[in-house]
């Protein structure tokens, strides 16, 4: 047993040795290795609004964090998250996929509605950047924002097929030119960037659906296995639902992914209006 | 003896928020009543001796909450609540307290 045990460790040995000698990278010279690329410190000043529920008598206020940007990711998420894990891991935000498909991470940066993973850092370092949550909307702590009325609009709107005569068997068939006109809708996240800009919603969250909401209605009024579309329409026909929307055109704006819930608004109103 | 004041808007939010609370807890079990009143009463009335009436906002901000909570509670499927040992200790000091007053 000893004799086969001592050869199997000396063929291993064989196996090592054959070729260069190996040396391990900690026992090298510091003069034989390659010196290391340093970037340059950039610091960079976020200032990010704060609030603790916890802490009724403490008001809202701006807490500013610096950090290296050359040691960070290039995205506005990025910062956040590293902020949390280095700085201050009291600092409360949603977030998920970080490759905007969840807008879960929806807030205001430097005044303007966006998803933080979509969002890229400024990299002048002279400059500071501001961190809101959402504008108009209630606060749950730090950067999250109170979604149940945005969520109960959506639900409102009935987001989902509804067809009295399905087929007989398989699938709803429909044809390429109908799937064409859901395009740049269905694409939508909810992550409420439209809504909360909108001067409109502000004023009238509780009756004005806002332009995400709106935009799902039509995707559902559009779409050619849907026969639910007159019911919907009747809904939306009063003074609030639809029509507080004044074409402000901050929607279109703002939206992280590039849809335009105006268009889909004004497409509502037509076919309200020619009926 | 005068009247009493008129209440503001946020009190009787406050109060009518805490009826819906008392007026939801006929609606479970008669076995868990009980929980679910001292969870509410312990809720409420610690609150309102702790925080300001004149800090606004952090009281909208605890009836959104509250509102949010007293939905789920709502359902029909919630039996049963948790109440922790700290709401049964004050639920019997305020119970004694009210007692003196009463015999005083």
């Amino acid at each position: 047993m000893q004799s086969l045990l001592r050869a199997t460790r000396s063929s291993n040995f064989a196996n090592l040795s054959h070729g260069l000698p190996k040396r391990a990278f900690s026992t090298s010279q510091r003069y034989r290795q390659a010196t290391p690329q340093e970037k340059p410190v950039l610091m960079k000043e976020f200032k990010i609004y704060r609030w603790n529920p916890d802490e009724p008598d403490k008001k809202p206020e701006l807490q500013s964090y610096n950090i290296d940007l050359n040691q960070t990711g290039p995205m506005i998420l990025d910062a956040l998250i590293k902020i949390k894990n280095e700085i201050d891991p009291t600092l409360t935000f949603r977030r998920s996929c970080r490759e905007g498909i969840c807008g879960s991470c929806a807030m205001n940066i430097d005044g303007q509605n966006t998803l933080a993973c979509l969002c890229r850092i400024d990299r002048d370092g002279g400059k500071n950047t501001k961190v809101y949550p959402l504008p108009h909307m209630y606060i749950v702590k730090d950067l999250v924002p109170d979604m149940t009325q945005f969520y109960k609009q959506y639900k409102s709107i009935q987001p989902w097929l509804q067809n009295d005569n399905p087929p007989a068997s398989g699938e709803h068939i429909q044809s390429p030119a109908d799937r064409l006109k859901l395009d740049g809708m269905y694409e939508c996240i909810l992550c409420a960037c439209c809504s909360t800009s909108c001067p409109s919603y502000w004023w009238n969250q509780d009756e004005y659906l806002g332009p995400a909401t709106l935009m799902q209605a039509y995707r559902w009024i559009a779409d050619s296995r849907d026969t639910a579309g007159d019911a919907r329409k009747a809904k939306l026909q009063n003074e609030f639902s639809l029509y507080r929307c004044h074409t402000i055109f901050n929607c279109s704006r703002t939206c992280p992914k590039g849809l335009n819930p105006a268009a889909a608004i004004a497409k509502i109103k037509l076919e309200l209006s020619s009926e | 003896m005068t009247p009493p004041k008129p209440k503001s808007g946020l009190q009787k939010q406050v109060l009518s928020l805490y009826r819906r609370a008392l007026r939801m807890t006929g609606t479970k079990p008669q076995a868990t009543r009980p929980k679910f009143l001292l969870f509410f009463r312990y809720t409420f009335r610690t609150n309102a001796k702790q925080i300001s009436p004149r800090n606004v906002s952090f009281i909208e901000h605890l009836i959104r909450k509250g509102t949010r909570q007293i939905e789920s509670f709502e359902d029909s499927a919630v039996k049963d609540c948790w109440v922790s040992e700290e709401m049964v200790r004050w639920n019997e000091e305020w119970k004694s307290a009210a007692q003196r007053t009463r015999t005083t």
